[in-house]
């Protein structure tokens, strides 16, 4: 391991779900115009990150975000939390990149900027999901990936972590270099203070190009492309029960649901 | 494209079976073979099960068993190398999704996750996936092939397809490149309950108070024969109930003839988990509450009063 910690957080700035609409019409969700909020989990990656680093004397965490100018939301959010460096990977086509060119140019710029010990990502950003952008980084680099961590120990040159599976928690041990992904449960978050909003809009981030990178164009076009993106149409009855008293709500609501032949 | 191969793996047998069943459903011609991937450590019946389900082949993968997401890659990547299989499908558990990514990054292959329905066209793979927090339904369309593509659970393959003769092979993979070093095993706390199987579902949110008043839950479920489930504060902050009855995005999806929602708002995480309920009725002191406009029956009030009364009229 470097004298000096290195841990590296994937900060995505994506759709905001509780926001974007769907057009009434056609049930389509318009997603170039769609408000946009820091991905959930990526709050909790960098907020483990800092704890992390916070115990190692001269431990650096570096917060890289791929997308447009508006990005640098998600990175500002990350240094109010307590990262340390803010990187932002852009282009003008950066709205064309999927899942796979944004894991090909975050393991390009871990290359690029001086490598990682620790790569800290969310385990599925809160817009698609996916859930692949950290294995993804992984299995280019051919370094070890832990995924859905849930308690993360550092230990001389390496980690042991607790991985959440649907029906049991592994005990998990790598070396550096080692690819995390994280959920909710891993930590809360620390709310921004009045001083960390000052000081990560002060912050300089350090803007750079695929090229920069010495990634080529070609090796970012996209393999996945989204044709529709469409709400789909739950009709429900939305019955108002009401009654006198809630012995008369409970009897209407046991007619209304024999009726529905749901009942044992 | 005449003989094209569809490689299916999933560490739950039973879910490798519908993946098969699904390739050969979706399979573009007659000449496609379906082949199904063994790794080390799994089930002695694994092949025999996939065979049934309908393989035509088996790539049996030997060497040493671990559960490294590193190791299940690189047995994954010799059948793929031998094989040259246009489509990869993977069961979309968290596994599943950890390997998918793996794989294709390692050999860098376009890849798609949580996928309810997928097709051969012509001018690349179609794949139905949820989007925005399972607010709505993707529809993407990967361009280039191979492709890596976790398939979620219960999507709909049809039954088996009899095959008349059955190649299998085996893939010696000397040393395994296992990353990580599992230590030590946990069963979660729970976790018995299989709560996707539910016919009812009553379900309690944060409109309870303390955890003493889950009594009166577990009363109405008893009256209705439905078990109990609950939103993510209940599980994964006050830990009232296990994760087995946690619905939602991160929790179970489920599809009962009936959903009782109690003291539930309704964020989005948590309505894609029961969005595919038959009949929905919820209980809410804030006629406001989202829920409301995902309920058939929509009851505003205080949950300490309405629930005995239902228990009392359902008994
Ligand atoms: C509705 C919708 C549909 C989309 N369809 C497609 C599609 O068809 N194909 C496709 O490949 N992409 C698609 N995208 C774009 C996608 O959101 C990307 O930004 C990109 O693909 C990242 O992958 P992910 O969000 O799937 O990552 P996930 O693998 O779910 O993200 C896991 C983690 O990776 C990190 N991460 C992800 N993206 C970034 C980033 N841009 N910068 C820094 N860190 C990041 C974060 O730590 C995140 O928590 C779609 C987006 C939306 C909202
Ligand atoms: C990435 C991500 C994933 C998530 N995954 C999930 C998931 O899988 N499942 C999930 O459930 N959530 C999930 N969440 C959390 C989700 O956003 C909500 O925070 C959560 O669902 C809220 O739970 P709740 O409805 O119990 O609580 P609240 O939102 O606090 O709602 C409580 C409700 O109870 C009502 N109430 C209060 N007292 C009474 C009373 N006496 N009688 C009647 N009604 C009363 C209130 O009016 C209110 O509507 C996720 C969040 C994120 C960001």
């Amino acid at each position: 391991m470097a004298e000096k910690l290195r841990i590296w957080v994937a900060v995505k700035h994506g759709v905001d779900v509780n926001l974007a609409r769907a057009d009434r019409a056609t049930g389509l969700v318009k997603l170039d115009s769609a408000p946009r909020r820091t991905s959930d989990f990526d709050k909790n990656a960098v907020e483990e990150a800092v704890r992390l680093r916070d115990k190692r004397p001269g431990a650096v965490v570096t917060a890289i975000s791929v997308g447009g100018p508006a990005a640098r939301e998600a990175l500002r959010d990350a240094v109010a939390i307590g990262a340390d460096e803010a990187v932002l990977v852009t282009a003008p086509n950066f709205a064309e990149w999927d899942t796979r060119a944004v894991a090909r140019l975050l393991a390009a710029a871990s290359r690029a900027l001086g490598g990682f010990d620790l790569f800290v990502l969310g385990e599925g950003s809160t817009d698609h999901f996916a859930g692949l952008v950290g294995p993804r980084l992984a299995g280019e680099l051919g370094c070890a990936d832990i995924a859905y961590v849930r308690r993360l120990t550092v230990e001389a040159d390496g980690v042991v972590a607790e991985k959440d599976l649907e029906k049991e928690v592994e005990t998990v041990r790598a070396r550096f270099p080692v690819v995390l992904t994280v959920g909710q449960e891993i930590n809360t978050p620390r709310l921004p203070t009045f001083m960390s909003n000052l000081k990560a809009s002060k912050k300089e981030v350090r803007v750079v190009s695929p090229a920069d990178l010495s990634v080529a164009a070609e090796a970012l076009a996209p393999v996945v492309v989204t044709e529709r993106v469409a709400v789909p149409e739950v009709p429900r009855k939305q019955v108002t029960i009401s009654g006198a008293s809630p012995d008369e709500l409970a009897a209407r609501l046991k007619d209304a649901l024999r009726a529905e032949g749901v009942l044992p | 494209m005449s003989d094209e191969v569809v490689l299916c793996y999933s560490e739950e047998t039973g879910l490798a079976e519908e993946l098969v069943r699904l390739a050969r459903a979706a399979a573009p011609s007659d000449g496609s073979r379906v082949r199904a991937v063994v790794l080390p450590g799994a089930p002695a019946d694994a092949a025999d099960r996939l065979v049934a389900a309908g393989a035509h082949g088996i790539d049996a993968v030997t060497g040493a068993a671990s559960p490294d997401p590193a190791a299940t890659s690189d047995g994954l990547r010799a059948v793929v190398v031998a094989t040259a299989p246009t489509l990869v499908l993977i069961g979309s558990t968290k596994r599943g999704r950890e390997v998918t990514g793996r794989l294709a990054g390692a050999l860098d292959l376009p890849a798609a996750t949580g996928v309810t329905a997928l097709r051969l066209d012509p001018d690349g793979i179609r794949v139905d996936r949820e989007a925005l927090s399972g607010n709505a339904v993707a529809v993407e369309r990967i361009v280039r092939r191979p492709a890596v593509v976790a398939v979620m659970a219960g999507s709909g393959a049809p039954t088996a397809t009899a095959v008349t003769s059955v190649d299998r092979r085996t893939h010696p993979v000397a040393a395994f490149e296992a990353k990580t070093e599992r230590s030590e095993v946990r069963p979660k706390a729970g976790g018995q309950l299989e709560i996707e199987k539910a016919d009812r579902i009553v379900t309690i949110g944060r409109g309870l108070k303390k955890k003493e008043d889950l009594a009166i839950i577990e009363a109405l479920a008893k009256a209705l024969s439905a078990e109990v489930g609950c939103t993510r504060p209940l599980a994964a902050e006050s830990g009232w109930l296990s994760d087995d009855h946690w619905i939602g995005l991160t929790g179970h999806r489920v599809r009962p003839k009936l959903y009782v929602a109690i003291g539930v708002s309704g964020a989005v995480q948590h309505l894609v988990g029961m969005r595919s309920s038959k009949v929905v009725v919820a209980v809410n002191k804030d006629p406001n509450a989202p829920i409301f406009a995902q309920a058939d029956y929509r009851i505003t009030g205080d949950l300490y009063q309405v629930v005995p009364a239902l228990v009392k009229a359902f008994a």
